[in-house]
């Protein structure tokens, strides 16, 4: 057949794409088309059942954005992504200074700090859940260190509902960026430290001189993995505050949730995933470039 | 290991970076150490004393309560099946495109691998709700291969992108040896370059493997079934169905501590390769 009248090569290659098919046939069928799909979708007012369905133009999106929780939901998200991603990345760097310097224990150290990274987010909501409570342990705990004044219903409370999940969200991950700046930090050679050390350099001006500029290439992974990580994460807050109260907890992609198997609203779920995806490639990009520019200036 | 020098501090006061560093890790695992005494005791006592566990009031009965209030082992077995069967997706369909597009030096494959690239930071929500629809059309709602092929579409840009990036490390002399010997393609694939990437399907288990066994968003939605649920879905309808205004404590903790005992069992035996796995995906990445 066709096949005989192939060169050598070309049958070759032939054989690789064939090696590739279920691969890319199951991201196209389960990732790929319906990502698509919600793409086209989101300009109509399509609800998921009907066969009919026309074209709304932008209708789904102004919607969205006009409803009164949008403002809410991009405020939480940008809340959470500009305190989260900066002030995860100074813990998890200064914890893997803490650990690197530690000696043996810092095995020890690393293991327990990274534990929690490995439970389901579902059991780190319902914990935190508990703790955060009017009578919970981290109560108890202020009540312990003299502060009195600060016991309150964390979750309970509007403005305090957001810098309680981000301290969460920051227990959870920190362990993860920890090993990764850890890693970075193994590659610096150990004379620049004792040619500095020589030179009489602080230690605090070692830490920002010498460390962060040569583990550059760890501080741009690391910003660029917890901003996706943080825009697109849901178990965790859906279990820990359920978006709660009202949705001043709630975040996009929490709420393309909601729309989508709760108020079963196709079309919005649609245009608020859309706008979701939108962001985050606009932020990951972004992110990229001002990272890896700085990377060059820097080294 | 070599003797390290101290960052920004003198040798001296390396007992000083211990003292602080054991606080802070104290600290941290407060709430962990708060699950596991308390999963150890009756209620009355992890409300009288909930951070100390007195060996004397210490007790398996939430324990087995939690156990059998969850159906355990029904609800253990699915998030197994879950776990096996997306992961032998996810490392045989992975693996062996990233074999293929790593020997074809073909430029519609580059261009197919750069789009796998491009869609590993594409947010799931984004495919979530026409998904759901096309699993309702397939008949693959409330199913173990439903739920695992989310879970591949899911994540095989990302295996496949590891995987490449490890076989490209390879020497191609290794399967142009194995060509002289009348190997084919799939021979060498096989019986080459299979045993040569334990280590890189190490990664692969440790930053997709876990995240599937834990995950709580693909389930809420593929499975409404109660029978057919993963230990993630359970533990959440357990807590929110038993009602946050007579929580039993004790089944609270008991629970928590029963869905999280097998991957505390897995990390304590297998430490080393998740602080490799991490840091190697993440280098890659």
């Amino acid at each position: 057949m066709g096949l005989a009248g192939l060169s050598q090569v070309q049958r070759r290659q032939l054989v690789c794409f064939l090696f590739t098919l279920p691969a890319l046939a199951i991201v196209f069928v389960f990732f790929l088309f319906p990502m698509l799909r919600a793409l086209l979708f989101s300009f109509t007012n399509w609800d998921g059942i009907a066969r009919t369905y026309r074209w709304i133009g932008l209708k789904n999106f102004q919607t969205v954005v006009s409803d009164s929780s949008f403002k809410q939901i991009v405020f939480n998200t940008l809340y959470l992504t500009i305190i989260y991603v900066p002030v995860l990345n100074v813990v998890a760097l200064l914890l893997a200074v803490g650990v690197y310097n530690a000696g043996k224990a810092g095995n020890v150290y690393k293991a327990m700090l990274f534990f929690p990274n490995l439970l389901s987010m579902t059991v780190i909501g319902l914990i935190w859940n508990i703790i955060y409570r009017y009578n919970g342990l981290f109560n108890q705990f202020l009540k312990i260190v003299g502060l009195k004044v600060l016991v309150q219903d964390w979750l309970g409370q509007v403005n305090t509902v957001l810098p309680a999940m981000s301290v969460t969200i920051i227990w959870f991950a920190v362990g993860y960026y920890l090993l990764i700046y850890l890693a970075g930090l193994n590659t610096v050679p150990v004379e620049i430290y004792e040619s500095a050390e020589v030179e009489g350099v602080s230690g605090w001006q070692k830490l920002v001189r010498i460390t962060i500029p040569l583990i550059a290439p760890s501080i741009t992974i690391n910003a660029v993995l917890s901003t996706i990580g943080i825009v697109t994460l849901f178990d965790l807050p859906f279990v820990l505050t359920r978006g709660g109260p009202g949705f001043k907890s709630q975040t996009i992609a929490m709420h393309v949730y909601a729309y989508a198997f709760q108020q079963l609203r196709t079309s919005y779920a649609l245009a608020l995933a859309v706008i979701l995806g939108a962001f985050a490639i606009l932020i990951t990009a972004l992110q990229l470039r001002f990272l890896r520019r700085r990377e060059e200036v820097i080294l | 290991m070599r003797s390290k020098r101290l960052l920004g501090f003198r040798r001296r006061s390396r007992v000083g970076v211990n003292v602080v560093m054991v606080l802070i890790v104290l600290l941290l695992i407060m709430p962990l150490w708060y699950v596991l005494n308390n999963a150890f005791k009756v209620e009355k006592e992890i409300l009288r004393r909930p951070l100390v566990l007195l060996p004397s009031a210490a007790t398996l009965d939430s324990v087995i309560r939690s156990f059998k209030a969850m159906k355990y082992p029904r609800v253990f077995m699915n998030s197994a099946i879950v776990f096996a069967l997306s992961c032998a997706l996810l490392i045989s369909a992975g693996s062996l495109a990233a074999f293929g597009i790593a020997m074809a030096k073909s430029k519609l494959l580059n261009a197919v691998y750069v789009v796998l690239v491009a869609m590993i930071t594409l947010p799931f929500q984004l495919a979530m709700v026409p998904l759901i629809f096309l699993l309702k059309g397939l008949r693959l709602m409330n199913s173990y291969l439903g739920t695992s092929l989310v879970y591949s579409g899911w994540f095989l840009p990302f295996v496949v992108f590891l995987y490449t990036g490890f076989i490209r490390t390879v020497p191609k002399e290794l399967e142009e040896a194995g060509r002289v010997d009348g190997c084919g393609l799939f021979r060498s694939y096989r019986s080459i370059y299979i045993p040569l990437l334990k280590s890189i399907t190490g990664t692969v288990l440790i930053l997709r493997g876990v995240p599937i066994w834990n995950d709580l968003l693909v389930p809420i939605i593929t499975i409404s079934r109660a029978t057919m649920s993963t230990l993630p879905l359970k533990l959440y309808s357990f807590i929110a169905s038993s009602g946050s205004s007579a929580t039993r404590w004790n089944l609270v903790f008991g629970s928590t501590f029963i869905v999280s005992v097998p991957i505390l069992l897995v990390f304590l035996f297998l430490q080393r390769y998740f602080v490799r796995g991490v840091v190697a995906g993440a280098i890659k990445g």
